[in-house]
Formats: C-alpha cells, structure tokens, sequence
C-alpha cells in the first residue's frame, strides 16, 4: 500500500510536469510542422506570458479585486495577448525576412531573438525572482496518518484540467476550423498551398500566435505553480519542451502531448526511484534511443521521398 | 568632429592631472575596489562604508607612522574582467594596498596581478577557498572560508539529535563542497545520513525529490546551494506537507528566499557570518556609522572596517610600507578587531572565524540559535 501510494505520487508529479511540457511543446511542432524551423526563443515567450500574468495579477489586487476566477480569467487572457502579440512580432521581425534561405540562417535568428528577449527581461524587471502569488492553495491527502500521504492539490488538478481543456480545443481547431484546416494544406506543402489561394503568411503567423498563446497558458499555470518567476524562467522548461517535441515526433501535435508526458514520467519515476541526479540522463538517454529505432519520434510521419 | 576629438582629448588630460595632482599629496594610498554599480551595488556600498569610515577615523587618530591615509575608490562591477582592469589600474596608479574585491570571481584574477605586482590585497568578503589556495604571499581576507560552513552547520544538526538527515545540494562547487562537508561531520558524530542526493541548479520542479524526503521520512534536511533553488524546495515541500526543517549555508540566507518561498521559510535555519554591529564593543562604533547616516548592519560592512585596521597595524608593526614586510607582519601578529581576534596562517586566512546559526523569519528577519 505504501509503495503504491509513493508510486501514484510520484506518477501525479511526472504528469504534472509533463502536461506543462506538452503546452509548450505545441509551439515547436507546429511551427516546425509548418515552417520546418525550431523557434528557440519559444521558451522566451512561455516566460513573457508568466510575466504578463504576474503584471496582471499584482494590478488587479492593488485595485483591490478579491474574487479568484476573474483574477485568473484576466491574467490569462493578458498573459495570451500579449504573448501573442510578441509570438506574432518574433515571427515578422526575426523569421520572415530570412524564411526560405538556408536553414542555417533562420535557427541563428531565432537564437539571437532568445538571447534578445531575456536581456530585455532583465532589464526591464531586474534579474531577481519576484514572488507570484499562491492563488490556488489546498489539495486533498490520501493515506492514514503517520505513515506516507500522497497528496494531489487543486493547482495540480488545475494544471491537469486547463492542460485537457487546450489540447482538446486545438485538436478541434485544426481538425474542424477553416483555418485549421488551412495549416494542415501549408504542412503539407508550403508552395502548393500557396498557388491554391491560400494566404501562407497569415497561416504562418497564425501558427506563432496559437503557440504563444498556449504558452502564455503553461506561464501562468507554472508561475502559481513555483511561486516565483525569473528571466531564466523559460530556458530550461523550453529545453524541456523541445526534447518533448522531438521525443513525439516533430511536427506531430499528439505527438507532442504524449512526449511530453512520458519525459516528465520518466523523470519523476527516475528521481523517485533512483537518483534525482540521472533525471536527465535517463530522459535524453531514451531520447536517444527512439531516435535511434525510429527517427522521426513517436508519432512522427515519415516523409516521402518526392520523386 | 575634429575640435570634439579633441575638447575630449583635452578634458582627458586635464581629469588624468587633476588625478595626478590628488594622488601626489597621498602619504599611503589605500585602494579600495568593489562593485558600486551593477547587480550587487548593495554588497559595494558596505565595502565602501566600513572602509572609508575607518581610514576617516584612522586620519583622526593622527595616521599611520605620521602619514595620512588616502582612500582610491574603484568599481569592478563584480566582473571580472573589469577585476582586471581595475587592478592594472591600481598597479599604474601606484597604489600598494588594496582592500577589495567583494566577489570571489573578482578577487581571483585581480589577486593574480597584485601578488605580481607586489600589492597587499585585503579581501572583506570573498569567501572561495581557492583564492588563498594558490600559496600567494600578498593576499589576505577578513571573512571566513566556504569550507568553515560544513562543519558548523553540521555540529548543530548533530546536537539537534536528529533521527534521519537528508543532504541535497546543486551539484556545484559551493554547494556540493559544503554538503560533502556537512555529510563527512555528521558521519564522525555517528547521525544516520538517509540521502545524499544532487539537484540541477536552475530546475524549477522539485516535487519527485520532495516527495522521496517525504517517504524517507527525515527530520532534517541539509541544502547546500543558492536561494532559488532551496525557496523552491521549501515552498513545494510546504505544499507536499513534509514534515521537516531545513537549513542551508549563507548562500540561502538573503531576502529574496522569502520571495519565493513565501510562508515556508519560516524556521529555516542558516549560517552565517556574526552580526558584529551587535557586539557590545562594537557600540561606539556602530554610533558612528550612525552619525553619518550609514547602517552598520550589512555582513560585510565591519569586515571591510577590519581591513583597513589590519593594513594600519601591519605597518605600524613591520616599521615598513614594504607590502612584503607588511605581509610578514600579518601573518606573525595577533590584532584585536571589530570582528574579534584576527591570527593569519600561511595561507592568508584567519585562523579561525565564527560562523552563527540563526533561525530565518518569513518576514526576512533572523534570530541566531546557538
């Protein structure tokens, strides 16, 4: 009973973590599923959009708002438009203008945008961490007392939900909308698309907005979740995500969601059961290895040679 | 474009002769490098205090073998390549003295030049074991060593009679040496060591690890690292419902663990440094910082002080303003300072320094415990 009581703890941890991965995850593979470039400074975003909800938050309360589903509501839709709005502007400053020369050129832009956006952090609100308010406390326990008790709070169940409620409306959206299915015909073929009347462009930016705006989503939720925020907020969880993305198959949005639950999985199991310092051995180790088997990640189509 | 090269050129000039013309006057020049800009201004500014309060109050008393004290001000901006600069600066300006640099970074390479250069470096803050590790001749501090902490922190553990004690810490020089110090004490004392585990520096989920404390069931757990990862620890611990206190050496001990950590860093426990402006000998001096508006209080404020003390009695010891013989004299004299008694060994370290464990406050405040 104990151990399986330490096992669903340590399963609730990695999922936890893992949803997150996947929110910011979807904003590689859609934009390498479409533009086949990696937008490094999506980490960047994920940050700005923790940031934005902090902004929003502290506001509201020194305007004296008390009641927690509006703080939260406009937290979350500040934090998506203005991630958007600076996913959109990434893309039209750094990418566009050197889209479609070497594959090269675009990456190191996108690099530089990152180291761009953190600086600007900086800057702009100082290197330390500031507190994020703990909005949502309280969880249920399970277990007697005296021994070991897992405990599942409603920020986790929060995480969860918010994390089901996302993935749900984008797979929708791209199954069902106009535009979705317009982001199918550009990844498929930029060019063909495009000769069809289809605006690739607004596609493109669509695409960076929808990312960023899923991001903004993971900020807020990992910013109440930690507690605080820092401009090196994004850097690791985008390294993260991005190991997720490649993990499910680049490119491949259900990919990405079950990359990045098995990461977060397996590096919970792998500091519960053996030592928190192999977490990212073991992660990137099996990272490895399904590249080795299976090159394109989990879900990922391989492509088809055009003759 | 031309007449601006050269109003420049002349404005130059003219600050490097004015420079000149303040420096020839100094009888004994004391340099005095740390950041007064940058991310860690707040530390400079208690160098800076201590030391320009004690040359003023050394100058009262009627100087050094007669001479006056002159203090030459220079910002590193705790860089060290700007560490550098600074110290070719110093050697060009003729100083033999130095009270400085705050950050170990800093203090490493500038040391480099000054031993070079025969220069007396003082440091009142720079804690990495290795700058006095290198066998230098010329370099001393006022602060107490990284290596100091294990022990300490581990001696009042063990007299906690604690069940079980989990170690974590980040993996890096600083926390991974003061845990392993920390780890070898308990071990000697006979505490059983239920973890000892590394973590990455920067991660933000810390739920698997908490959860493991938690089914390790400790009552103590020893971190050795920096504030964001251990404010992150504490809070998610806090939510997991572990029941457990923890402690950490000064690198957790400032304001912004409560920033993140919230509620849940009360009753953490640290090291630190003694609070000396609280001394009762210290009072009249503490007064005097008072008098100039300036607060006492900061760590490295009255550590800055003993650094000038300590290069006015070097010289007056050794007769000499020979750095060397200065040196010499150090190393072979006992001196009694704010900070207590100060005896240098070999390598430039006291010969002991006190460390407190004071019990943190989720408002930022402290209380020591031992």
């Amino acid at each position: 009973m104990q151990d399986l009581l330490y096992f669903s703890q340590q399963l609730i941890n990695g999922l936890t973590i893992g949803s997150t991965y996947a929110l910011i995850a979807i904003g590689y593979t859609m934009v390498y599923g479409i533009i086949g470039m990696i937008n490094f400074a999506h980490g960047e975003i994920y940050m700005i959009g923790a940031y934005t909800a902090l902004i929003a938050i502290t506001g509201l309360a020194s305007l004296g708002v008390a009641w927690l589903p509006l703080i939260l509501i406009v937290a979350l839709v500040c934090a998506m438009i203005v991630s958007s709005a600076m996913g959109w502007a990434v893309e039209r400053v750094a990418y566009r203008p050197v889209r479609g020369r070497h594959r090269l050129i675009p990456l190191i832009s996108a690099i530089g945008m990152s180291i761009f956006l953190q600086n600007y952090v900086h800057l702009a609100q100082g290197s330390r961490n500031i507190g994020f308010p703990a909005l949502i406390e309280g969880g249920f326990q399970f277990g007697s007392d005296g021994a070991f008790q897992m405990s599942l709070s409603y920020m986790q169940i929060t995480i969860f939900v918010t994390t089901l409620i996302c993935m749900t409306a984008l797979s929708l959206f791209i199954a069902r909308s106009r535009t979705g299915r317009a982001c199918r015909a550009v990844s498929q073929d930029l060019g063909m698309a495009n000769l069809l009347g289809i605006d690739t462009n607004r596609i493109i930016s669509a695409t960076f907005v929808i990312g960023a705006a899923l991001a903004a989503v993971a900020g807020l939720l990992l910013g109440m979740y930690y507690g605080s925020v820092d401009p090196l907020f994004g850097f690791i969880a985008g390294l993260k995500a991005f190991t997720a993305a490649v993990l499910g198959g680049i490119g491949s949005i259900p990919g990405a969601m079950l990359g990045g639950l098995i990461l977060g999985v397996s590096e919970s199991m792998t500091s519960g059961y053996l030592s928190g310092e192999y977490k990212d051995v073991v992660s990137f180790g099996l990272l490895i290895l399904i590249l080795l088997f299976k090159p394109t990640g989990l879900l990922g189509k391989p492509e088809v040679e055009k003759i | 474009m031309k007449t601006s090269v050269k109003k420049l050129a002349t404005a130059v000039s003219t600050s490097i002769a004015l420079m000149g013309a303040g420096h020839a006057a100094a009888a004994i020049q004391i340099g005095i490098a740390g950041p007064m800009t940058g991310p860690v201004a707040q530390y400079g500014d208690m160098q800076f205090s201590g030391a320009r309060m004690a040359i003023e109050q050394i100058n009262a008393n009627g100087g050094v073998m007669g001479e006056e004290l002159v203090a030459v001000e220079y910002d590193d901006v705790c860089d060290p390549k700007q560490a550098v600069t600074v110290a070719n600066n110093l050697v060009n300006d003729g100083v033999r003295y130095v009270i400085g640099h705050l950050c170990s970074s800093s203090s490493q390479p500038a040391s480099d030049i000054y031993e070079d250069e025969g220069i007396l470096m003082v440091t009142p803050a720079s804690t990495s074991p290795e700058i006095t590790e290198r066998g230098y001749e010329l370099v001393f501090r006022t602060i107490g060593l990284d290596s100091m902490q294990g022990p300490v922190a581990a001696n009042y553990l063990a007299s906690l009679n604690p069940e079980r004690v989990a170690i974590v810490h980040d993996k890096q020089q600083y926390g991974e040496g003061i845990a392993t110090a920390v780890r070898d004490t308990l071990k000697n004392k006979g505490v059983e060591i239920a973890m000892f585990e590394g973590i990455t520096a920067g991660d933000k989920d810390f739920s698997s690890l908490v959860t493991k404390l938690k089914q390790a069931d400790v009552d103590y757990v020893y971190y050795g690292g920096y504030h964001p990862e251990l404010g992150l620890i504490l809070r998610q611990a806090r939510q997991a419902n572990l029941d457990a206190t923890f402690m950490g050496p000064e690198g957790v001990g400032n304001k912004d663990i409560n920033t993140i950590a919230g509620e849940a860093a009360e009753g953490l426990l640290v090291t630190l440094p003694p609070s000396f402006d609280k001394k009762a000998e210290n009072q009249e001096l503490v007064a005097a910082f008072q008098d100039k508006g300036e607060d006492p209080s900061g760590p490295f404020v009255l550590t800055s002080y003993t650094a000038v003390q300590l290069v006015a009695h070097g010289i007056k010891q050794a007769d000499s303003t020979d750095p060397f013989e200065v040196a010499e004299a150090l190393r072979s004299g006992s001196f009694q300072t704010p900070i207590g008694t100060v005896e240098y060994d070999e390598a430039g370290d006291m010969k002991s320094f006190e460390f407190v464990v004071y019990e943190w406050h989720s408002d930022g405040s402290k209380t020591p415990v031992n």
